[in-house]
């Protein structure tokens, strides 16, 4: 009885019907979480150039290439919105995509005020269920 | 979310997370080729051979930092990357591997399998960072990253040995000697 009930909350959860307009096929734990490491909302970062830090919690990181359940590959939002949670994420200057599996990268970002926002995504780009994303942080590259 | 469902999903992700070493564990560390669980075997560099990494790939150890002092038996280590990916194991991309970390132990074999035990845990679904619980007393960590058969790369991808003092949190007895 408690093995049948457990099955039956695993296909809701895992099932799409009800989340099919806010998210992706590729479901993730509950408890999954990506976030930024570095940097820290605020920074200040003179010359604009920095790595920026992706972590990620109670799941695994994999290339673009491999299809693995509660895996997937970072994206870096820059200046952007979330895009829709249901579709590949675009893949432009806003949106850039790490699927070869980095945790870590390189960025070069005029003076000014800047985003950055952390959404990952399955084998296809798609974000998942739930989707996972970090807080929107802003940083300030000085004149 | 029911707590049922939550419950199910949590015991899923978690008995995923330890299905590989599970199995391992019941090898000996001795065994070059032993299996690490349900995945299919990648095809792999050739017997004898080892997956290349660019020389200027490296991991380190982004917490803590060497030295530490930790107030708390249990903390977090996240895994740095650069210049290299993280991928599964059982999986063959090139320039990637998984995280292995060595607790109290010097670096294994290079041309082998990393053994897979309490001295040095295997990340094979490409965690990036994990929670551990070390008694009070001085240990090292290392990263070492494995390809998809768990063997080093050529060059070896691995971070500095660190080391860090757990210090016993209040209300909690020291360990009499943390000497092995």
């Amino acid at each position: 009885m408690g093995r049948m009930r457990i099955a039956v909350s695993l296909a809701i959860g895992l099932g799409l019907p009800v989340a099919a307009a806010l998210a992706g096929p590729s479901p993730m734990p509950p408890d999954a979480k990506v976030y930024i490491i570095w940097p820290r909302d605020g920074q200040v970062i003179p010359g604009g150039k920095f790595w920026v830090r992706m972590g990620l919690s109670n799941a695994g990181i994999a290339p673009a290439s491999v299809d693995k359940q509660f895996t997937g590959h970072h994206h870096i939002l820059v200046d952007t919105d979330l895009p829709p949670m249901d579709e590949a994420i675009p893949n432009d200057k806003h949106h850039l995509h790490f699927g070869r599996g980095q945790t870590e990268a390189r960025l070069e970002l005029p003076p000014g005020t800047h985003t950055l926002q952390l959404l990952l995504g399955d084998t296809n780009h798609i974000p998942h269920n739930p989707p996972l994303y970090s807080q929107k942080i802003t940083i300030v590259v000085p004149q | 979310m029911s707590i049922t469902r939550r419950r199910a999903l949590l015991a899923l992700a978690f008995a995923t997370l330890l299905a590989a070493p599970a199995v391992a564990q019941q090898t000996t560390a001795s065994e070059a080729a032993h299996d690490h669980g349900a995945s299919p075997a990648p095809a792999s560099a050739p017997a004898g051979q080892r997956m290349p990494a660019p020389h200027d790939a490296y991991v380190y150890i982004g917490w803590p930092n060497d030295g530490e002092v930790i107030h708390s038996t249990r903390f977090k280590v996240w895994f740095g990357t650069r210049n290299f990916g993280v991928a599964p194991a059982g999986t063959n991309v090139p320039d990637t591997g998984h995280h292995h970390l060595l607790i109290d132990t010097p670096l294994p074999p290079m041309d082998e399998a990393i053994p897979n035990d309490k001295r040095h845990l295997h990340f094979g679904l490409g965690q990036t960072e994990t929670i551990i619980e070390l008694p009070p007393g001085t240990h090292t960590l290392q990263l070492l990253m494995g390809d998809g058969n768990h063997v080093p790369h050529d060059p070896p991808v691995m971070s500095k040995r660190i080391t860090v003092h757990v210090v016993a949190e209040r209300g909690v007895e020291p360990v009499a000697s943390s000497k092995q």
